[in-house]
């Protein structure tokens, strides 16, 4: 449902509400029971559930978690223009959505994954408003980045089954599929976000 | 019970809704993280709490025997 309408559905629940609340002798009539029912139950249900499912929506956008200041530099990390940075080449090339870039990536791919994204991101928002707030150079993840979230997109790809690297040694596609030996690790897609080279970094410029 | 006291209960079940409602509203307009706590920290709990006002007005009020 787009959002514009989801804002005109709220509004309308709400003036609704709202003339409930100022023309409250309107309940004793029967046609103004279900009116109050429908008004202060039946609609802010409804409106509240779709804000919910907006708002869900909003917060896997890139837009949204970009929208911290410190977390601008993570934002130009997918301009570098170089593809051995692993978030730029995947961003650039499309093999992320753009607008859900950072989620794509940063979500875990399991039961309840979003619900931990979220918490996270939670947590983010403590320590911006409230807590000591890092450089950007110094934000590390909670835990180690897991293959599986590689492997969500990656498994059963050609270029990553077949491709030689990961087939040069006898088992490495195993370790890396079991996760006992991380994409990201030295000597292989070792190029994160790195923010902290971004000022000797050159960009990519999207023609439009 | 009085009526009036269910009438009050309905006016203030309306306005938390009503607010509740607003707050939603206005956290539908920016795309930002403290809209959403805004939403979930304010909106849901204010709208949550009216639709229990509102039901707590409708099973306590009086209604005149069944003939």
């Amino acid at each position: 449902m787009p959002a514009s309408v989801i804002v005109l559905f709220c509004l309308a629940a709400a003036v609704i509400a709202l003339f409930i609340g100022f023309r409250v002798r309107f309940t004793r009539s029967r046609e103004g029971k279900m009116l109050a029912f429908v008004a202060l139950f039946a609609l802010p249900i409804m409106a509240a559930w779709a804000g919910f499912s907006e708002q869900m929506d909003r917060a896997e956008s890139t837009k949204f978690c970009l929208s911290c200041h410190i977390m601008e530099d993570f934002g130009k990390s997918l301009y570098i223009d170089d593809p051995s940075y692993i978030p730029a080449a995947h961003f650039q090339n499309n093999r992320v959505p753009r607008d859900q870039a950072c989620y794509t990536c940063h979500t875990n791919y399991t039961m309840f994954g979003t619900v931990t994204a979220k918490m996270h991101g939670l947590r983010h928002l403590w320590v911006q408003y409230v807590g000591t707030v890092p450089k950007p150079e110094a934000i590390k993840l909670y835990d180690a980045y897991n293959n599986r979230e590689c492997l969500h997109c990656h498994l059963g790809a050609r270029t990553f089954e077949q491709g030689s690297t990961h087939n040069k040694v006898p088992d490495r596609l195993s370790l890396i599929k079991s996760n006992k030996l991380s994409c990201v690790s030295s000597g292989c897609h070792e190029f994160v976000h790195d923010v902290a080279s971004l000022k000797d970094a050159t960009f990519w410029k999207e023609k439009r | 019970m009085d009526t009036s006291v269910t009438e009050r209960r309905i006016r203030w079940a309306a306005c938390q809704i009503g607010a509740g409602l607003l707050v939603q509203l206005g956290s539908l307009l920016v795309v930002h993280p403290l809209a959403f706590v805004a939403f979930l920290m304010v909106g849901c709990p204010l709208v949550g709490l009216g639709i229990i006002v509102y039901l707590i007005a409708l099973v306590s009020s009086d209604s005149p025997p069944a003939s």
